[in-house]
């Protein structure tokens, strides 16, 4: 009782076997054997006599790393953001939107009419802030 | 996060530079039978990449992207054109906001 449950937390990891997260998991794997294929394969034109190669030998394993250190560090952030801590970044970057700027405010009752007015100001920018979400989406070449 | 945001702003766009050198100087000169080009613009692509990687894997982490995202920020470094694009389209998705919620960057107190 003075100890806090281990077993509490312990599903925190399951995110890591959902069908999402496998697919990331497949990915890397599979990248980072064919990373490891394309340095061998560089590592023999190298051999060969493509004096060229030689970067690609040492760049293709080094990327392979890149993948697994960037994998890692993925899940550890999410295991952070999970647990409530958030990333050992500054918390500063937690709110996609300034304080104040939202939806819910448009929401409040206005008792007079001042509070009308801001009401009305507020659903005002609740109603641009709807319609610029979209913009900077992914939308292809343009 | 600022300095963040402008590390990975000037590797992307030397990376960008020097890819859509390669690929529209230097490949077409090694068609052309001068490889030479494509050899030393290859190789000095390949050291930017590998720093242009580094530099957006921190701040994809800082602006916490999520994975398909930041999987496509760190290719953009290898398809020509795309890091321009794929930086326009990060500035304004996620930094600009980003940075609008940082304490640093809000103009008004509340």
């Amino acid at each position: 009782m003075e100890t806090p449950a281990p077993a509490e937390s312990a599903p925190t990891w399951r995110f890591l076997i959902k069908p999402r997260w496998l697919g990331w998991h497949a990915l890397v794997v599979v990248a980072f054997c064919g990373m490891l294929w394309l340095g061998d394969w560089q590592f023999r034109r190298a051999m060969a006599g493509n004096g060229l190669s030689w970067a690609y030998t040492f760049e293709w394993p080094l990327f392979a790393v890149f993948a697994v250190v960037f994998w890692a560090k993925t899940i550890r952030d999410e295991f952070r953001i999970r647990r409530g801590g958030g990333a050992d970044t500054p918390a500063a970057e937690e709110t996609p939107l300034p304080a104040g700027l939202g939806i819910r405010q448009a929401e409040q009752p206005g008792g007079d009419a001042e509070d009308e007015e801001l009401a009305r100001y507020n659903a005002y920018l609740a109603r641009l802030n709807e319609e610029v979400k979209g913009h900077g989406k992914w939308r292809g070449f343009r | 996060m600022h300095a963040a945001v402008l590390r990975y702003r000037v590797m992307a766009y030397i990376t960008g530079v020097v890819l859509i050198v390669l690929c529209f100087v230097g490949i077409p000169l090694q068609i052309a039978g001068h490889p030479a080009v494509a050899n030393i613009v290859g190789v000095v692509h390949g050291i930017l990449y590998i720093i242009y990687l580094a530099v957006a894997y921190l701040l994809a982490r800082r602006l916490r992207l999520p994975t398909g995202p930041t999987v496509l920020v760190l290719l953009a470094g290898t398809i020509p054109v795309l890091t321009f694009v794929v930086e326009r389209w990060l500035t304004r998705r996620y930094i600009n906001p980003a940075l609008a919620a940082a304490p640093s960057a809000q103009p008004v107190s509340r």
